[in-house]
């Protein structure tokens, strides 16, 4: 079956007076998947978002969503998608139940429909016990179930999640992430933004690596850890090793990348067979003690890394 | 559409710290003016009138034509408003005034001048009363001045009101000039409705807030919000004010006079006033919800203040220097036409406030809906 374009962005250019926060971001999202929108702080993801939802004006480019041009007048586009902000968007003032139900309301006017959603909803985010709490009461997971149940209520066909995460303790986060899982595969589309690599390595079927305002490399998990050099990376606790040493390291095979730091040695190598077995063999002969041995494959922030030349915590 | 409503006015009425300010405080501010004056002085916004207040008269040696025309008027307030005592020397006078039993001392000199020993309703009569000579003689040196020919006119004049207002006192009450205080309170708390408005507008605005960024996102349209929005709010705020008057008229026993419909076009328009200048404030970009309360706090504080809400002879003092002010600050305008509507009867003076407050109105509610019409910002 042929994927379709769900969302369609050209050349998006977007300009904050001398500083551009999006230089000619091009993207594809296709129906059914969850896509990630990887970069660090300030590096265009919330902007883009923000173009995507006709929220911000920008300077150059198209947006289509469901195949219409997307304008702050697309109500048609805008009663099929859903935004999980950044930043908690409830009101104080109300229950639990009521910013669901008021949140819903502003997509659905049928009472009875309505209130099967704002069940289904409290169900979906586990806020069963807390709907008669107001949000102030709440502790911070649970604030950001609200958040997210106020904007998946009305199960819209696209989900935009902004960062749903932060300051969230890690129980919360797996609820979350499996909330999200769970979304998509009731048939939501997901666009996740975060600087979490982990997360977005653990959800995401495909992901798109944004810097500068500019798309870096898109493609799944696997296909972005394929364009890069490193296969592996061996990290070893070793004592006083001399630049002699090291330079027999860095002349074995595969390897491309040798650091000595604190006693730590790290050691990045090309895919192949054998890469640890051939580096302990090596130190055991020039009779170095070791520590501690990791071996690690490529992760997402070695992708960006490579790509960037610099950390995506950064 | 009716859920939204009803979400948006519990919202609103929810919100402790904002309704506090649009009508608790008013509240108990009136319930402090009212302790503070006691119920002597305003139950003259009926029929009744108050004691002369007892004052001493020192004269300088050398008496100028203004001394001679102070001490004129203070004789012929001696019995009206004034209970001169026989107190001839100055250090006799200060010693009563220490003893505390006369309440002030007139000074006849070429610029007039009052003595008092503390703050209370007495001492503002005495203010009241050498404000009152200081404006009239100002105005007759100014007609001297550029219209001579017109001077007995003007003085006839003033015989006329005099007559007047002490057999017969226009719209049938007497003035008291702590009323002021309680028209300037319900002008104040008609612009705290601004404190309803900063939050609506800031909950609307997705440059501003997430909610605002969350609510531009729907399928809603954004006019549709904004009608919701306003409507809420003025119906919370000229419910407030309605409580408030009827605690002012009912409780605390100052008139606000007859006219229910003129009370409530006034007050409707107050609201409006005060919310459509929150939604205003609300709008300014890129400060922080906290500086705007603080703005808001200055845009209904001030003008309360220049009407009168913290000294009652105020907005007299403004009308004597530059009436202008008067003319364009809201809270005057409300104070002033609740003024007529309680003391004077003045249906020209009323009918000018009520226009005056219609345009003020009318800008508002355009300034406060470009704000916040907006659908596509420049940065968020």
């Amino acid at each position: 079956m042929q994927s379709t374009n769900i969302i369609q962005i050209e050349n998006l250019v977007k300009r904050y007076q001398n500083l551009v926060a999006l230089d000619h971001l091009n993207l594809e999202i296709q129906e059914g998947e969850i896509f990630g929108l990887l970069g660090p702080n300030g590096s265009g993801k919330t902007t883009a978002i923000n173009c995507l939802l006709a929220l911000l004006k920008y300077d150059k480019g198209t947006i289509t969503i469901f195949g219409e041009p997307m304008t702050p007048g697309s109500y048609d586009i805008k009663r099929q998608i859903g935004v999980v902000m950044q930043n908690v968007a409830v009101f104080e003032q109300m229950t639990v139940r009521e910013n669901i139900d008021y949140f819903c309301g502003l997509y659905i006017r049928d009472k009875e429909k309505r209130r099967q959603l704002v069940d289904e909803a409290i169900a979906f985010t586990g806020l069963e016990d807390f709907t008669k709490m107001r949000p102030k009461k709440l502790s911070g997971g649970l604030l950001r179930r609200l958040n997210i149940a106020c904007g998946i209520v009305h199960k819209p066909r696209l989900i935009i999640l902004d960062e749903p995460t932060v300051a969230v303790d890690p129980q919360s986060r797996n609820k979350i992430l499996e909330g999200i899982v769970e979304l998509n595969r009731q048939g939501s589309t997901i666009i996740y933004t975060s600087h979490y690599m982990e997360e977005v390595e653990q959800i995401c079927t495909r992901i798109a690596i944004i810097d500068h305002g500019h798309v870096l490399a898109t493609g799944t998990t696997e296909e972005l850890k394929q364009m890069i050099k490193t296969g592996e990376t061996i990290t070893i606790e070793a004592i006083a090793l001399d630049e002699e040493l090291l330079s027999g390291i860095r002349n074995l095979p595969h390897v491309f990348d040798v650091s000595y730091e604190e006693q730590t040695l790290k050691i990045r190598l090309g895919a192949a067979r054998h890469n640890l077995v051939r580096v302990l063999n090596y130190l055991q002969e020039k009779d170095v003690r070791f520590g501690r041995v990791f071996s690690e494959l490529p992760t997402l922030n070695d992708v960006f890394l490579e790509i960037t030349g610099k950390e995506l915590r950064d | 559409m009716l859920h939204l409503f009803r979400y948006r006015f519990l919202q609103i009425i929810r919100n402790f710290p904002n309704m506090f300010w649009a009508l608790l405080f008013p509240i108990i501010l009136g319930t402090l003016f009212y302790l503070s004056f006691g119920s002597a002085g305003l139950e003259s916004t009926g029929e009744s009138s108050w004691d002369e207040v007892k004052v001493a008269v020192v004269k300088d040696r050398g008496t100028s034509e203004n001394a001679r025309a102070f001490e004129e008027f203070l004789a012929q307030m001696d019995g009206e408003m004034l209970d001169i005592q026989d107190i001839s020397t100055e250090s006799e006078a200060l010693k009563a005034l220490n003893e505390e039993t006369i309440s002030g001392i007139f000074y006849v000199r070429d610029t007039p001048s009052l003595t008092v020993a503390k703050n209370g309703l007495n001492e503002s009569i005495l203010t009241s009363v050498l404000e009152s000579y200081n404006q009239n003689a100002a105005m007759f040196r100014e007609i001297a001045m550029t219209r001579p020919e017109k001077l007995m006119d003007a003085l006839n004049a003033l015989d006329d009101y005099r007559n007047t207002t002490a057999e017969v006192s226009l719209g049938g009450k007497d003035l008291d000039p702590n009323v002021q205080y309680f028209f300037a309170l319900v002008a104040y708390a008609c612009l705290s409705g601004a404190f309803l408005g900063v939050q609506s507008s800031v909950d609307g605005q997705a440059n501003i807030s997430a909610l605002g960024a969350r609510r531009s996102i729907t399928p809603t349209h954004k006019l549709t919000l904004i009608l919701i929005d306003m409507t809420v709010l003025f119906m919370i705020h000229f419910f407030n004010i309605l409580i408030l008057c009827l605690y002012v008229t009912r409780v605390l026993g100052v008139s606000l006079g007859d006219d229910i419909g003129a009370l409530l076009l006034v007050d409707f328009m107050g609201s409006m006033i005060g919310v459509c200048l929150g939604v205003a404030i609300g709008c300014l970009a890129r400060i922080s919800y906290g500086m705007k309360m603080g703005v808001c706090v200055l845009f209904t504080l001030f003008p309360g203040f220049l009407a009168g809400l913290m000294f009652g002879n105020m907005k007299n003092i403004i009308e004597l220097h530059c009436p202008l002010i008067n003319r364009i600050n809201p809270a005057a305008v409300l104070s002033d036409a609740f003024y007529c509507m309680g003391i004077y009867n003045d249906m020209e003076r009323f009918t000018r406030c009520l226009v005056i407050l219609a345009v003020m109105s009318t800008l508002l509610l355009t300034v406060a809906f470009l704000g916040i019409r907006r659908e596509r910002y420049d940065s968020i």
